[in-house]
């Protein structure tokens, strides 16, 4: 199962970010952040394993801002 | 407990904090100390994220409980001087005078004081108790073409006077004004929608009427101002930058927040919630209404209000006796096991209005907690100290 990480500011964003996603019924996960290409330091990941499109536009319409995004393979 | 018999102490001094807070808030905060120990917004590890997890829930109770849309625009703070500090100090940095009534508490007056300790950069409104037409006027007639904002107490934590912070935030928006409310002394008894009132930014304490702990209190942003900061630090966002983020709540949430104090907090909202904010406010109004009658039929009490009554006040009272200076009484109420608070509450500008200066008053608050025989008792206690020459 693949999964899309979208690298957010803060802790506050990823928390927000996850419920507005849950409440749409994407479930979503937090992580720290861990990206060398994402500039400024600190930030956390939200990740999403499903409707992928939806939950970018979920995010950035309601206010989110999305530092970045990763797709990731089980694998990794 | 009911009514906090633990030091023998019928306690009214619920306008300086409440007391006892309830068994899910001191749950909440032990909790904190036990459960969600970690840092929240600085790691990664499962503690860390679940104290994160219980941060967050709690800007949702407050943005939910004050109708503000967006929870990262609640930002934790130590009290809401604090909160009164940052909105202030950031809408004049750059000059600019703000519209403030006369019954302001020195939370909103000495910041404006510091900030231009020789010309006053502040014009003040009289307020008319249930009089909102001369109230407005009063308001409008203060707005000048460098005024920046209106910043308010919603209601008066010595004489109890509810302001019409729904017209007034109306007037600011009509102008284009910030509207600024400390609500210090209503959060939890008076129902405050940020929307419906047009409020930018709400000042809250959360260890008042939303029975959190001491050390905690809030600032609700409603505004898309990005306002310069009075302190600055780590956030644990874009960190590799030294210019202070923008985002909320980050902007003015530095260093680590209170985590047994926000826990504590949101058991406090619930409680609130649970219990009804309109239960609550009327019954502490029966009980101050009931106090105030018995005040009344004593010849040497003197009282500064009309009857308290939901449409104009919030359950808050000040008395003086006669011949008795307000600290005296407040001392003799102690020695029988009643804590009040007297002399000046911190709050001047209102002395001044009720001709009370020189003075000061005793004032009583209740709480959810404060019965009926606890308001007999304090009559009865109040009727031998007036009457005791």
């Amino acid at each position: 199962m693949s999964s899309l990480c979208f690298y957010v500011s803060s802790i506050t964003n990823a928390m927000r970010g996850k419920e507005i996603l849950e409440k749409n019924g994407i479930r979503a996960h937090i992580s720290r952040l861990a990206d060398e290409n994402i500039k400024n330091g600190c930030g956390y990941c939200v990740f999403v394993y499903s409707d992928f499109d939806e939950a970018e536009e979920i995010l950035r319409s309601s206010g989110i801002r999305i530092r970045g995004t990763k797709k990731m393979n089980d694998a990794e | 407990m009911k009514s906090g018999r633990l030091y023998n102490t019928v306690y009214f001094d619920n306008a300086a904090t409440t007391w006892p807070k309830p068994a899910q808030v001191r749950e909440a905060v032990s909790r904190a100390l036990t459960i969600y120990g970690a840092n929240p917004g600085r790691s990664g590890y499962q503690m860390s994220l679940s104290t994160s997890a219980k941060v967050y829930r709690c800007r949702e109770l407050a943005a939910e409980f004050f109708n503000l849309a967006d929870p990262s625009k609640v930002v934790f703070v130590q009290n809401c001087t604090m909160a009164l500090n940052i909105v202030i100090k950031g809408l004049l940095r750059f000059g600019g005078r703000v519209v403030v009534s006369d019954l302001e508490h020195n939370a909103v007056m000495r910041p404006l004081y510091a900030i231009s300790p020789k010309n006053p950069v502040f014009d003040v409104a009289a307020v008319y108790p249930g009089d909102i037409k001369r109230t407005l006027e009063s308001f409008e007639k203060c707005i000048r073409p460098d005024t920046r904002a209106i910043v308010c107490l919603h209601a008066s934590n010595v004489f109890g006077v509810r302001l019409p912070i729904r017209e007034i935030g109306k007037l600011a928006r009509k102008y284009g004004l910030a509207f600024v409310v400390d609500a210090a002394q209503s959060a939890g008894v008076a129902p405050i929608d940020m929307q419906a009132d047009c409020i930018d930014y709400l000042c809250v304490p959360g260890h008042k009427g939303l029975y959190g702990p001491m050390g905690i209190g809030m600032l609700l942003c409603n505004s898309e101002r990005v306002l310069p900061t009075i302190f600055e630090g780590g956030t644990g966002s874009f960190s590799t930058d030294l210019q202070q983020p923008a985002d909320l709540p980050d902007r003015y949430e530095s260093g680590t927040v209170n985590t047994p104090g926000i826990l504590g907090l949101a058991a406090g909202i619930e409680f609130i919630k649970t219990r009804g904010i309109n239960t609550i406010a009327r019954e502490e109004m029966e009980l101050t209404a009931y106090i105030y009658n018995q005040l009344a039929e004593m010849d040497r009490v003197s009282l500064y209000t009309p009857k308290p009554d939901l449409s104009w006040s919030v359950p808050v009272l000040s008395f003086n006796i006669k011949g008795k200076n307000s600290e005296e009484v407040a001392e003799a109420l102690s020695k029988k096991g009643i804590a009040v608070r007297a002399g000046l509450h911190c709050a001047p500008a209102a002395h001044r209005k009720y001709g009370t200066l020189n003075t000061g008053t005793v004032r009583i608050a209740p709480s959810v907690f404060t019965t009926i025989k606890d308001a007999r008792y304090l009559c009865s206690v109040i009727r031998e100290i007036e009457k005791d020459n």
